[in-house]
């Protein structure tokens, strides 16, 4: 079978998983359907490693092939395909993504098992995976918009899917409608794009740009900044980013697969996607290097004070994916790519990590109320520390080699980008900080009552499920989410995939050392050779330095959160008094969640209210019906008192009077 | 075989049902509803799609003095419609044929008639015999409204009276002027002809009133604000098979009209009110989308996003480029194809929900439903023109043009397109999730109303893959109608021409 055949498996697997196990709802037994999910991914994972192999049997030059089925939307110059583009790019992405999916569906068959919405669960998360790998496929414009939207659909569903929380269905609902925000920004991009260059094929637009487009001109900078809104809505940064701590909301592997590992990074793969074009619209790939630094501080900063784990997890994401976005904006493309995919390992490893403390606190998500779970879960201990360490840029672990590979390119640049590169620094000082502060609060400290009777050999339950956001009681009636709680110290199939991805997220790094050797970024150039950027690599002296400098930041960073939360406990009340409006406008998040309630949300719904309740009676219902509605019943009430059944007078009159005109047209042209 | 059987079967088969015992009467007209949807398909299969011009043509003189001729024919502008309207009708009767309703005989018959009537608008090429129809197919709605409505029946039947009489009024003389001046204008005997009209122009001055008269008796039928006032009563009292047609069919009589009549008849004064038509097309969507989503009444809410979307549709013919029209008629598809399935939808929540329709009393039925929950979530996904439905291809090619021509108004549209995501959403959201209503009882949808709305969610999902298929169908005549009308998509006429 040729490349072209494994590359349309790879996404036909895991569609055929989702229907398969929709249409068979009723019927799939037990954990069967998890199976079934997890044996879609996997073959998914097969084919990519299949592409993989074939491409790398072609020479570094011919590894670009499109492929496509039938003509989608093919009219009036539109020239779309059901058409997709495997290339270096497309192929890293699609490994990343089924191969952490895989192990995320593995997890999941344990972390879900009595959940009512088991095999929908399974469902949606085939979708999902299906979705995104449309999105890297993509060949042209509406298919990669297609994708960009169905991953936004399955996020909605997957947040929203203990859907009796209220609290859930308007985070869906809030996820959705930013998500359509970046929808529309693609679209319009595109119409700019293709107003230009003809075509809504990837390869033809590159090979057009140059020759239709001058360097910054407005029509393409208008297009690519379109274009980023799409890629910060989905990326979650600053400002369409308010949806992705409220995702939360959904099944913590949800959390991990798709709000940290793979979906909103894909903001990054299409500024890396659509580098040709970036790279002829600079201002526009200004706009992306500075939003996304904005970004990586503001996350970092409101990650320091927030209590519910799995938010400042969330918060961490966004603030990882800022590095990425000021990576590739800035030309970094490998080592952005490199990042992408070293985090997709730690923090899948962390949320995984975090629900099974989540499971040994029966659904307690807070901060406030964990303590001491190093002895009572010491795999899920040992596994959120290598996450910590990666996240936090310690050596050896993957964190470290990604993320200083972006800061190193990036001062390579010299000039303004170096004041980013320090941006990145502190962001990464505030990253050792906060991941330390959460290590030490949830497993150091005197063990809470939760953390005892695990020890004792007994998980806790709690007697009235609630919901971790309000504390409100959970409907019994569907038991969503369900009754049981799992933790990896017991769960084989959490163990393997946590295990695989502590590995990953240990050597994943060692895949580029500077100096050394450099996989990822050999295979990538192909898809980057016409770069600008395709050169700009920090000389191998200065890369090492970085990466001592990048060390020595996580070290004082972990130093610090140790002093305040394990050496002086007491310090945190004091600080937290001392600097109270800091305080208070970090944990309200900057008050962005305002922000745009008050901009957006409230005119909007007053606007609506003015109509519906206004308007629509007093100009449409009053004025414009009113009036001959009026001359109508006063002479009707005439023809009732007569008769009933007036309706079909007017029905008589109406014929009548119509031939009535007609003919007086008629005489009077004849 | 000719398109007049098309057009008359479901009349005869209306006729025949009442000469059946009662309880046989209903199924008898779903069979016969088959039969069209089988005709209809039959053209379809034979439709040609290399070729632009009429298909499967009847040609016949009617009234000869007048120079009306019974012509029927199918292009690429109505072929879709044409099994559009069957489908609907077909899901309608299957939905009737499951319930009681009193004098069924008089009922079926209607529901027959308002079939025929809408074919025959869809199929004629013939001004007059446009307009015939047109007006044909309001009688049999104010009797389904007027007899079988429920609530305000009187109030809406009235407001729906009025407002279509005034516009078929305007219609009916704007259709009479066309031919008697353009005969006298050009010396030629009077003809209604659409293809002969289309070689006799009339002067720009009468193009434009004509063309308001036209535009005003297509709004009103459509609607689009500020002509919908008959809208919220005649939807909320209307039986759910007879708005599910209305909504989904007689609403796209008026915007194919748009593009069958004015576009190739009045080329000069469609550009000349074009940028009036846009606006008028925009605040529509804004105001029915605002008012969509803050709506408590569900059925209401399926009601202002088919204006919203009909006037997307409008936005798309007034772009006045090949790829906004092309657009606008898969959307007419699209639009038929979602708007029935969700006033079904709404008619099972509410029997779920103790008769109510208030968003408010509904809520929670997805976990003893998920089969309603499925169906609902594809059509609400359609709804909202989501990447990866037909709808959004509609909606791309629409904006597309719209683009293209004029920027600022693609652009403040798109802001409807955020809104349709929260309503379809607000929609979903408020009946299917969140704790059981007060007044839920809960259970799945029965096989029978499945019956009824998988065959358009079936038709959704296959155009989601292939929209190329209604594209293709359409692209030969849109681009010969380009040909033909040269001041319409080319350099504009400048209002100073005239």
């Amino acid at each position: 079978m040729s490349l072209t055949t494994y590359a349309w498996l790879v996404l036909l697997c895991p569609l055929v998983g989702t229907v398969t196990i929709a249409l068979g709802f009723r019927r799939l037994p037990g954990r069967s359907a998890g199976w079934l999910g997890t044996l879609a991914i996997v073959a998914s994972f097969a084919f990519s490693v299949l592409v993989f192999a074939s491409l790398l049997s072609h020479g570094a030059h011919h590894r670009q092939f499109t492929s496509s089925l039938w003509r989608y939307d093919f009219t009036a110059g539109v020239d779309a395909r059901m058409q997709i583009l495997i290339d270096p790019l497309s192929t890293f992405m699609i490994l990343v993504v089924s191969g952490v999916s895989a192990l995320i569906h593995l997890y999941s068959i344990s972390y879900m098992t009595e959940d009512p919405g088991y095999r929908r669960y399974f469902s949606y998360l085939n979708y999902f995976v299906f979705s995104m790998l449309l999105l890297v496929l993509a060949g042209n414009f509406i298919l990669l918009i297609v994708g960009w939207a169905f991953v936004g659909a399955a996020s909605y569903l997957l947040i929203s899917f203990w859907y009796r929380r209220t609290t859930a269905t308007r985070a869906g609902l809030k996820a959705f409608v930013i998500n359509v925000v970046g929808d529309v920004g693609l679209v319009l991009g595109t119409f700019f794009i293709f107003t230009h260059t003809g075509s809504v094929e990837f390869l033809r637009v590159f090979r057009a740009a140059p020759h239709v487009w001058h360097s910054d001109q407005g029509s393409l900078v208008a297009g690519c900044v379109l274009l980023l809104v799409g890629a910060f809505a989905k990326s979650a940064q600053v400002p369409l980013h308010t949806w992705l701590p409220d995702a939360m909301e959904g099944p913590t592997p949800v959390s991990a697969l798709i709000h940290a590992a793979t979906m909103v990074t894909a903001g990054v793969y299409l500024i890396a996607r659509m580098h040709p074009l970036f790279e002829l619209a600079p201002t526009a790939a200004y706009v992306g290097a500075a939003v996304g630094c904005a970004t990586l501080l503001i996350a970092a900063t409101i990650a320091l004070v927030q209590v519910d784990i799995k938010r400042v997890i969330a918060y961490s994401t966004m603030s990882q994916i800022g590095y990425m976005i000021m990576g590739v904006s800035a030309g970094a493309y490998a080592a952005g790519l490199f990042h992408l995919m070293t985090h997709a390992f730690f923090k899948a490893l962390l949320f995984m990590a975090a629900g099974s403390i989540i499971g040994a606190m029966s659904g307690v998500q807070s901060l406030d109320r964990m303590g001491g779970f190093r002895r009572a879960l010491p795999f899920t201990f040992l596994c959120f520390l290598v996450g910590g360490l990666a996240l936090s840029g310690m050596p050896p672990f993957s964190g470290w080699w990604s993320k200083d590979d972006i800061l190193g390119t990036i001062d390579a640049r010299g000039g303004g980008f170096i004041v980013l590169g320090v941006a990145g620094y502190v962001g990464a000082f505030l990253t050792a900080l906060y991941t330390f502060r959460m290590i030490f609060r949830a497993f150091y400290g005197a063990p809470v009552p939760e953390a005892r009777e695990l020890e004792q050999g007994h998980l806790h339950h709690a007697e009235v499920p609630r919901n971790p956001l309000t504390g409100e009681e959970e409907d019994t009636d569907v038991g969503f989410p369900g009754p049981g709680h799992f933790i990896a110290e017991r769960e084989w199939p959490m163990r393997i995939a946590m295990g695989l991805l502590a590995l990953l997220a240990l050597i994943g790094g060692l895949a580029n050392i500077p100096g050394v050797w450099d996989p990822i970024g050999r295979f990538l150039a192909p898809t980057f050779a016409g770069s600008r950027f395709a050169d700009l690599h920090p000389s191998t002296s200065s890369a090492w330095i970085g990466l001592a400098i990048g060390a020595a930041v996580a070290a004082v960073g972990i130093g610090l959160a140790f002093r305040i939360w394990v050496g002086l406990p007491a310090i945190t009340a004091t600080l937290r008094e001392r600097f109270t409006a800091a305080y208070v406008f970090l944990s309200n998040k900057w008050y962005f969640d305002e922000l745009i309630d008050l901009v957006v949300v409230r005119p909007a719904l007053w606007l609506g209210g003015l109509i519906s309740a206004m308007l629509e009676r007093t100009v449409i219902g009053g004025v414009i019906t009113g009036g001959p509605v009026g001359v109508v019943r006063a002479g009707s009430a005439a023809v009732r008192r007569s008769q009933t059944g007036f309706l079909r007078y007017y029905a008589a009159a109406m014929v009548i009077c119509m031939f009535a005109v007609a003919l007086y047209f008629l005489v009077s042209s004849s | 075989m000719t398109l007049s059987y098309l057009i008359w079967l479901p009349l005869a088969f209306g006729l025949l049902a009442g000469a059946l015992p009662r309880r046989l009467i209903g199924w008898f007209s779903v069979a016969g509803s088959v039969v069209v949807l089988g005709i209809a398909a039959y053209f379809l299969d034979r439709f040609r799609l290399g070729h632009a011009g009429l298909q499967f043509r009847t040609d016949v003189v009617w009234i000869g003095a007048l120079g009306i001729h019974y012509k029927l024919g199918l292009d690429g502008l109505n072929v879709l419609l044409v099994v559009l309207s069957c489908l609907l009708f077909c899901a309608s009767l299957i939905w009737s044929a499951l319930r009681e309703w009193e004098r069924p005989r008089v009922y079926y018959l209607h529901l027959g008639l308002a079939q025929s009537a809408v074919l025959g608008a869809f199929c004629a090429q013939d001004l007059a015999l446009f307009v015939g129809f047109f007006d044909l197919m309001l009688i049999p709605f104010y009797f389904l409204l007027g007899m079988w409505g429920s609530g305000e029946r009187v109030r809406a039947t009235t407001k729906l009276v009025v407002y279509t009489l005034v516009g078929s009024f305007f219609m009916l003389a704007a259709a009479v002027a066309t031919g008697v001046i353009a005969s006298s204008e050009h010396g030629t005997p009077l003809t209604f002809v659409l293809s002969s009209l289309q070689h006799l122009r009339l002067s720009h001055f009468n193009q434009d009133w004509v063309f308001l008269c036209f535009a005003f008796a297509f709004m009103v039928k459509m609607p689009l604000v500020p002509f919908h006032g008959w809208l919220a009563d005649a939807y909320k009292s209307m039986p759910i098979p007879v708005v599910a047609v209305f909504s989904g069919i007689v609403s796209k009589v008026a915007a194919y009209g748009f593009v069958r009549i004015t576009l190739s008849l009045f080329p000069y004064a469609a550009v000349h009110f074009q940028l009036m038509m846009l606006l008028f097309a925009l605040v529509s969507i804004l105001w029915a989308t605002t008012v969509a989503f803050t709506t408590p009444d569900a059925r209401l809410v399926v009601a202002y996003s088919s204006v919203a979307q009909l006037s997307f549709i409008t936005l798309g013919i007034f772009s006045l480029r090949p790829e906004g029209i092309q657009g606008a008629l898969l959307q007419m598809v699209n639009h038929g194809l979602v708007t029935a399935p969700l006033f079904f939808i709404v008619a099972v929540l509410a029997a779920r929900a103790g008769g109510s329709e208030r968003i408010r009393d509904m809520g929670g039925v997805a976990f003893r439903a998920p089969v309603l929950a499925s169906l609902f979530l594809i059509v609400a996904l359609a709804t909202l023109a989501m990447p990866g439905s037909s709808n959004f291809i509609g909606e791309f090619m629409i904006l597309l043009g719209v683009f293209r021509t004029k920027l600022a108004v693609a652009v403040v549209a798109f802001a409807g397109v955020v809104g349709a995501a929260y309503y379809a959403l607000r929609l979903f959201i408020g009946t299917m999730h969140n704790r059981v209503g007060p007044r839920v009882a809960s259970r799945e949808i029965r096989l029978g109303d499945v019956a009824a709305i998988a065959p358009l969610v079936l038709a959704i999902l296959a155009l989601a893959f292939f929209p190329q298929f209604g594209l293709s169908r359409s692209q030969r005549t849109v681009q010969a109608t380009v040909a033909s009308a040269p001041e319409l998509f080319g350099t504009p006429v400048r209002v100073a021409a005239r």
